[in-house]
This record gives structure tokens, C-alpha cells and sequence, in this order.
């Protein structure tokens, strides 16, 4: 698991997989706007969701429902369900 | 970083925002096994598909249709066979999942019954190629069957023999105030002269282009989409076995994994058997020109469209094509 659970640490972990599994050129973490709205801006559909979730999944050990993927609209809100799903896990 | 809005204005934009809501989720059914017509080249009866026990309980129906819907389906497009002659189990989806019926027109869907379900009625070239192909010019039922309904367009399945000769079936199928959609014969059967070579797609492609400008209104269609069906390539990619989208996923072992139609199936009359994918099991992928799954191949692929501001306009036009075929947005 990612040694930085606080929500700053999770978004830019939450960026950092995004950049990496979309092959994104010209942004880093630490440029990447937690507030872009992934589908309208940065054109993820679905199947780029689910990778990206598994991928989240494994690194965090929770379950992303698929029913909730709608939800998971920009990397903070990405970053803030997992923070909730961390902190029911305790 | 290329951004939606770095590669678009604000009315292409707009057009974005309307379709990228969508989310659609789509499956296709065969409806039954018998038809009222036997063509050369229908993939269906040529594969052998059809050889399966046809579930004729309509609860067993009703209850598959309501397992469907709770698996997240919210586009039902049904095939056989001929779905029109199974009215109850063509309803009993209607009343559930937003349908869509193929069919080749022969028979009217009552619109009392069925008031905007979305049907489209396959036409398989001119006149004369009809005959040859399906035993008998299908246009002219057809065409008096769905006279300007509003819920209803031709799926045109172009042959090399129409090379040339498009503009009068267009005009025909303007006249009597319909849509059409064009498609390419795959030709699984081989029958003579029915089989593409280069230089009749590339004539070809030129050729709906300009029934595109010319009956704008009438043809729903793009030119990157006939530029990717007449060539099967998309951004470099030849289409085949390793990018089709429209495959069923429990059959789906392609590894590493393939840009898909999510939660994909195409299931059989028995509610038990699926089916490879969108088309048969038999025909060679690399020489499968189905429109939809070629369509769909776009469609999947919107990242790879971020590339310029043309492609993404590209993908937009064949996204909203896909949604204008079945009235997911105004046409």
C-alpha cells in the first residue's frame, strides 16, 4: 500500500497511476489539476476507469463497485473515496 | 497535455459533452432461429448458429430479459432469425430495455404495439442484387411497410456490384421518407462476385462520401467511418481478431486485454449459448467488414482520437452516429 494516506498523498498517488496507465505526456503529479473533470477534459471512458480502479484496488487493498464508477468523476474525488474506504476498513 | 478543451471550440464541445453522458451498454440477442427468408451471406444461417434449442417459454423469456437488465444492459438489439416472427418476445424486451429490432422488413412491426422502438431493415443492395442474394427484391415490401416512420431507417449492406450505383437506392429510400445506414457484405458464403477487391473499396468510399453531402439528411453516416470500413485500418491499426471491440465477454481471453465493449454479449435463442461475437464464429476477422463492429471499434477508442483536434471531431461524428441509429439522440 502507498505510504501516504492523507488526502493530499492520495491524490497525488491517484495522478501519478493516471498519468502512468494513460501514457500521459506533459503534466507530472504534482501539475496534474485534481479538480479535472477525467471524462469531459481528459476524454477516460469507462474501460480506462477500470483499469485504472483495478490498478487502485490492488495498491490499496479495497473494492471499487463498478456501480460507482460514475461517482469518480476527478482525481480528488477519486482520492476522497478511497480515503472513505480506507477509514471504514479501520 | 492534450485536453477535450485544448483540441475543441465550444460548440464541438457541446457535441462532446451530449454523447460522452451516454454510457451505453449494449448486447444482442437472437431472437429465434427461423427466418422468412434464407440469404447467401447471412452469417447466421451460414455459420450454424441457428443449430440451438430455441427457448419458447416466454417467462423463461421475460425472466432472462429482467437478468439482462439488472446485468446493467440498457441497449437490447435484437437479430435472429427473423425477430418479427416472435412479436411476444420482441415486446417483452420493448417493455423492459430500450430495443432495437433488425429486420428485413417483410413483416410490419405494429406500431400500436411498439410505438418508438427502433427497427432497422436490412437491404442488401438493388433490386437485382436482392434477388440474387435473398430470392426476392425485399425494398418493395418494405419500403410500403415503414413509409415514413419516423423510428425506422435501412441498413444498406453494400456489395462491389453496387459500386457506382448507389444514388438511385438512396433516392428511393429518400422518397419514401426514410434514413439509411451503409454497411459492407462481409460475403461469408463466397459467392461469386461478391467478394471486395481493393480498388472497388476505394472507389467506394468516394462514393458515399459524396451520397453524404448530397443527401445529408437522409444518410446517417460520417466519412471517417467510411474511410475506416473501406480500408480497415484506424489510426494505424488494421482491424482483425486482436481489436475488435464486439466480442462476448465471458469468451473474451485475448491477452493482454483489448479495448471492448463493456459487459459485451451476443446470446443465442436458447438464453444458454453465446455466441462468439456481433457477427459468427466462422467469419475471418481480418476479412470482416461489419459496420457496427467497426463502428464500435472507433467508438472504444477515444483516446487514440486525442491525438489532433480533427481526430477527436472524428470520433464525435461516429459517436454520434451510433446515437442517431438508435434515436439516442435527434437525428
Amino acid at each position: 500500500m502507498p505510504e501516504s494516506k492523507d488526502i493530499q498523498g492520495i491524490i497525488r498517488h491517484v495522478a501519478e497511476i493516471i498519468i502512468g496507465e494513460l501514457k500521459l505526456e506533459d503534466v507530472t503529479p504534482d501539475t496534474f489539476n485534481p479538480e479535472m473533470d477525467l471524462v469531459d477534459e481528459l476524454g477516460i471512458d469507462s474501460m480506462d476507469l477500470a483499469t485504472i480502479a483495478l490498478v487502485l484496488q490492488d495498491e490499496y487493498k479495497i473494492v471499487i463497485d463498478e456501480d460507482d464508477y460514475p461517482k469518480l468523476k476527478t482525481v480528488r474525488l477519486i482520492a476522497e473515496y478511497i480515503e472513505e474506504k480506507l477509514a471504514a476498513r479501520q | 497535455m492534450k485536453t477535450v478543451s485544448t483540441l475543441l471550440d465550444a460548440e464541438w464541445r457541446e457535441r462532446y459533452r451530449r454523447i460522452s453522458s451516454l454510457n451505453i451498454r449494449s448486447s444482442i440477442y437472437d431472437l429465434t432461429c427461423r427466418c422468412n427468408l434464407r440469404c447467401k451471406g447471412c452469417f447466421f444461417f451460414s455459420s450454424g448458429e441457428h443449430h440451438v434449442q430455441e427457448e419458447m417459454d416466454i417467462r423463461k423469456w421475460e425472466a432472462f430479459i429482467d437478468g439482462e437488465k439488472a446485468r446493467g444492459v440498457n441497449l437490447a438489439i435484437l437479430i435472429g432469425g427473423e425477430p418479427t416472427l416472435c412479436m411476444d418476445r420482441l415486446e417483452a424486451f420493448y417493455r423492459r430495455i430500450p430495443t432495437y429490432c433488425a429486420t428485413n422488413g417483410l413483416i410490419k412491426v405494429p406500431r400500436d404495439r411498439f410505438p418508438d422502438m427502433m427497427v432497422g431493415i436490412s437491404l442488401w443492395g438493388g433490386g437485382e442484387d436482392e434477388k440474387i442474394l435473398r430470392g426476392r427484391d425485399t425494398f418493395a415490401v418494405s419500403s410500403k411497410n415503414y413509409e415514413g416512420d419516423p423510428y425506422t431507417y435501412y441498413l444498406y449492406t453494400l456489395t462491389p456490384r453496387q459500386v457506382g450505383k448507389t444514388e438511385p437506392v438512396i433516392r428511393r429510400i429518400a422518397d419514401c421518407g426514410l434514413k439509411v445506414h451503409l454497411q459492407l457484405l462481409s460475403n461469408d458464403e463466397g459467392v461469386d462476385g461478391f467478394s471486395w477487391r481493393p480498388e472497388e473499396l476505394s472507389d467506394l468510399r468516394f462514393e458515399l462520401d459524396e451520397m453524404l453531402d448530397r443527401y445529408p439528411r437522409t444518410v446517417i453516416s460520417s466519412k471517417y467511418y467510411h474511410e475506416v470500413i473501406t480500408t480497415g485500418m484506424m489510426q494505424g491499426r488494421r482491424f482483425g481478431w486482436r481489436e475488435c471491440p464486439s466480442v462476448t465477454e465471458s469468451l473474451d481471453t485475448r491477452q493482454p486485454p483489448v479495448r471492448r465493449l463493456i459487459h459485451f454479449y451476443r446470446w443465442g435463442a436458447d438464453l444458454q449459448t453465446v455466441h462468439r461475437c456481433c457477427t459468427s464464429a466462422t467469419r475471418d476477422c481480418a476479412t470482416c467488414k461489419d459496420g457496427a463492429a467497426h463502428m464500435s471499434w472507433i467508438m472504444v477508442n477515444k483516446r487514440d482520437h486525442m491525438t489532433s483536434t480533427k481526430d477527436l471531431q472524428n470520433w464525435i461524428e461516429v459517436y454520434e452516429m451510433f446515437a442517431k441509429l438508435y434515436r439516442l439522440i435527434p437525428w
